[in-house]
């Protein structure tokens, strides 16, 4: 089975300052990884270089192969033709992921076009924005049509999140990348939103990577997961193995917060 | 005597689309409330009212007794001095060309508070766990979570009586959720939370009161613990069913 | 396999961009000014032969009736500093105010400021230029740029609204009007700062318009009429000659180029240094 994504020895780096360092992540065609690890331990960074959408001032070093290009090093007019068809990114912030002058309708409608035309299907004007609909009722949004001619600032939090994520699961990729998709979801349109998007990914046959801190929400959707800290990777393995048996002392702190959370839930139960 | 109440409240952003219905509760000094609904069911939208964003269509918001109006100076200085918000987008909510140093000392500078501003800054970066050299960095040099904590610290520094937290510790990871938490909770005792979640956990860990909203109406509230244990309303009851657990 | 991402150079790129831009445009703003005080000759007295070739006491040659170009291109680079800064200055003034204005205005203001913006771009500089000296009742330096600057300020002025208004939409605006901000830090503390990098390299470019825009006016008896001549006028003098003397057509040509790149450059460059998020962290 071939990679979708495959990076070697990964290291970012501001100026003297690592900020992830000898990361190895092979994601192979449909497997769904989680990358979970504390709050700046270099997971979004790691999906950024994973694209090559750095920001100026951070270097890269190593080798991250995309669908068979070497990401790093390569020109950005190299890399876009990737973006959208070898790869889609949900990113943590959706606000700014969303043109807040455009309405949300249009915004899906140009990765569903663009989709649309890469594989030669029917590219007219209403068979788009039938798809555009369908794809706001798929992230459980409630009245697609009023979402649909809002601009992003008319909607709530987590509505503007599931956009976000419609927007990415617009372009059908090979690898679809994660970050926190679901933190401004209550729980209940989160667990719809999860179960959308494990599905879509197998109907579609694509890859996951998804990243998240929230131990019972990755376990959810992934079948491995990886876990960091401080820009390293500390323990890899079978999602149900690495929480039920964790072997490192930060995962064991990890599972402990989460079954802390549950049991104060309980408590109050 | 409630820090602040809301009575009979009804808002919406279009003619022919209520966002809330009828909604009232108070937020009594010392005691936390947590407030809880579907995404979309105007959570935000009443922190929006709170914070003086948007009028009600009808019905009325009084801080310590006083009826909210946003075209008295002195009402509104003393307002703004006692309640501080923290959003939900920890990327939006920061402005990328000022140093975190300026981004705290805001609303000191603002609302002119005398004292060592300085001081008063790395105190609330040391609350939240930041380190000392935050001070001189910006925004985007942090992550997610480190966001949110800069965020947090903004709404401190002023040592506000009321803070509105508007899904404050959703993009924080376990550990530092739990330290953030334990950090709200110590500031608990000089001020009072009210904290808009989804996240039940963290609302039964951290407020003694609860409120339940379904699109744009309070279904159920009263002491956490109580609902949490016998929820009457079936989509509190839905809501607790799907809480993500950890897998046995 | 290694390689390593290509933000280095980018950053030495934009300082050695912001250098050449400095030195180009300083060039200028030096020779501006020393006109102020001396010229090797007197601009409109008779130095030499008729349309000399460049030579060690006319660098730039002489024009039809034997006065030094050199001199001219000088004095050139004065007026056209001048009809840039002041056309962009009186565009900045009044489009940054307007733009913003409209960005915080209710829903219908914002609309007719919107609908000014476009109609006024949509108008021929040239005929604003006429109906300018017709009001001002005389053509000269100034009533050139009044017209380059009001055209200027509808381009400035919508720019600034789009950019404002996405900006307003951000919650640390939001976060800001909580914090007790007034309206006047709300725009100086966060707006400005934000949209100011964008506005700047848009400046540049206009000032390098303006510049050109007034070698046609000028042309056309609409701008500063000789001996002060623009770089403008070189150019269309030349026009006749440009078979026999060319260097009277490339020296002027060259002089207007380098100042125009050079601006671009400088903006460029100012962006980029003023950006935190391209700078490096300490
Ligand atoms: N542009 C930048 N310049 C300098 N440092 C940066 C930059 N971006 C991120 N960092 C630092 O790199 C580290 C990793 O950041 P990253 O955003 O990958 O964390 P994360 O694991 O996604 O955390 P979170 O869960 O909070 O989003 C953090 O310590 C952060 O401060
Ligand atoms: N500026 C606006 N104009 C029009 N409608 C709006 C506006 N802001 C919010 N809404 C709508 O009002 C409803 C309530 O929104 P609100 O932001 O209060 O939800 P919320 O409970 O905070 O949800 P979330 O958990 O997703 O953040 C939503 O249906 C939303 O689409
Ligand atoms: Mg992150
Ligand atoms: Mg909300």
């Amino acid at each position: 089975m071939s990679a979708v994504l495959e990076i070697e020895n990964l290291s970012v780096r501001s100026g003297e300052t690592l900020l992830v360092s000898n990361l190895d992540l092979t994601i192979g065609e449909n497997a769904r990884v989680g990358l979970i690890g504390e709050s700046g331990s270099g997971k979004s960074l790691t999906a950024l270089a994973a694209t090559g959408l750095l920001p100026p001032g951070l270097t890269a070093t190593g080798s991250v192969v995309l669908d068979g290009t070497e990401v790093i090093g390569a020109r950005d007019a190299d890399l876009v033709p990737l973006r959208g068809s070898a790869v889609a990114t949900v990113f943590q912030e959706p606000l700014t992921a969303l043109d807040p002058l455009m309405r949300m309708g249009s915004q899906i409608y140009q990765p569903v076009l663009r989709r649309r035309r890469r594989a030669g299907e029917p590219a007219a004007r209403a068979d788009i924005e039938a798809e555009v609909r369908r794809l706001l009722e798929r992230v459980a949004l409630p009245d697609p049509d009023r979402i649909a001619n809002a601009y992003p600032f008319e909607v709530s939090g987590g509505q503007r999140q599931r956009v976000a994520i419609a927007m990415a699961l617009a372009c059908h990729p090979k690898l679809l990348i994660a970050d926190e998709p679901t933190t401004a979801l209550d729980v209940t349109t989160q667990a719809e939103v999860l179960d959308l998007m494990a599905g879509l990914v197998r109907e579609e046959g694509m890859a996951l990577l998804f990243i998240g801190h929230d131990l019972p929400v990755v376990a959810r959707i992934v079948d491995d997961v990886t876990v960091m800290r401080r820009g390293e990777v500390v323990e890899r393995g079978p999602v149900g193995t690495v929480l039920a048996r964790p072997e490192h002392d930060y995962t064991r702190t990890l599972v402990a917060a989460a079954d802390a959370f549950d049991r104060a839930l309980g408590a109050a139960r | 005597m409630s820090l602040i109440s809301v009575e009979n409240v009804d808002f919406a952003y279009a003619r022919d689309q209520q966002v809330l219905d009828g909604v009232s509760f108070s937020v009594r000094s010392g005691t936390n409330v947590g407030l809880v609904g579907e995404s979309g069911s105007g959570k935000s939208t009443i922190l929006k009212l709170l914070l003086g964003l948007a009028r009600p269509s009808s019905g009325a918001i009084r801080f310590e007794g006083e009826t909210f109006d946003a075209r008295d100076r002195t009402f509104m200085r003393r307002y703004r001095q006692s309640v501080q918000a923290v959003f939900q987008d920890p990327y939006s909510s920061l402005d990328p060309r000022q140093k975190v140093e300026d981004i705290v000392a805001e609303p000191l500078r603002s609302l002119r508070i005398p004292g060592d501003h300085k001081r008063a800054i790395r105190a609330a970066l040391h609350d939240v766990g930041l380190p000392e050299d935050a001070v001189s960095r910006y925004p985007h040099e942090f992550s997610g979570g480190q966001r949110q904590r800069i965020a947090i610290a903004r709404a401190i520094v002023a040592r506000p009586k009321l803070i509105l937290a508007d899904e404050a510790v959703s993009a924080l990871d376990l550990s530092t959720r739990i330290r953030i938490v334990e950090l709200l909770k110590t500031l608990s005792d000089a001020m009072t939370i009210l904290l808009v979640s989804h996240d039940l956990g963290v609302v039964a860990a951290l407020c003694e009161e609860i409120i339940i909203l379904e699109r744009g109406k309070i279904v159920e509230s009263g002491k956490t613990r109580d609902i949490l244990a016998a929820p009457q309303h079936p989509y509190t009851r839905k809501l607790l069913a799907s809480v993500p657990r950890m897998p046995a | 396999m290694t390689a390593v991402a290509a933000t280095e150079p980018r950053r030495m790129r934009a300082s050695l961009t912001l250098s050449v831009g400095i030195v180009l445009v300083g060039l200028h703003v030096v020779v501006a000014l020393l006109t102020l005080v001396w010229t090797p000759y007197d601009p409109a007295g008779m130095a030499g032969g008729r349309l000399e070739g460049p030579s060690l006491a006319h660098w730039a040659g002489t024009d039809r009736l034997g006065r030094d170009l050199f001199t001219q291109i000088m004095i050139g680079s004065r007026i056209a500093l001048t009809v840039g800064a002041g056309a962009v200055g009186i565009g900045a003034l009044i489009g940054v105010t307007l733009g913003i204005l409209a960005a915080f205005a209710t829903r219908f203001l914002d609309d007719v400021l919107a609908a000014a913006f476009d109609i006024l771009i949509a108008f021929p500089t040239l005929l604003l230029a006429m109906l300018v000296v017709a009001a001002t009742d005389s053509a000269s330096l100034f009533s050139a740029i009044l017209a380059l600057g009001l055209a200027i300020s509808a381009i400035v002025g919508r720019l600034t609204r789009i950019l404002a208004k996405r900006v307003l939409e951000m919650d640390y605006i939001t976060a800001a009007r909580t914090a007790g901000t007034s309206w006047a830090g709300i725009v100086f503390i966060h707006l400005l700062p934000n949209i100011w990098p964008t506005l700047l390299v848009n400046f540049a470019l206009q000032f390098g318009l303006a510049v050109i825009a007034e070698a046609s006016l000028s042309y056309l008896g609409l701008g500063a009429p000789p001996p002060n001549a623009s770089w403008g006028r070189l150019l269309q003098e030349a026009q006749g000659t440009v078979y026999t003397a060319p260097f009277g057509a490339i020296a002027p040509g060259l002089a207007l180029v380098t100042l125009v790149i050079g601006m671009n450059m400088l903006a460029d460059g100012l962006r980029d240094i003023g950006d935190p998020t391209r700078r490096r962290s300490r």
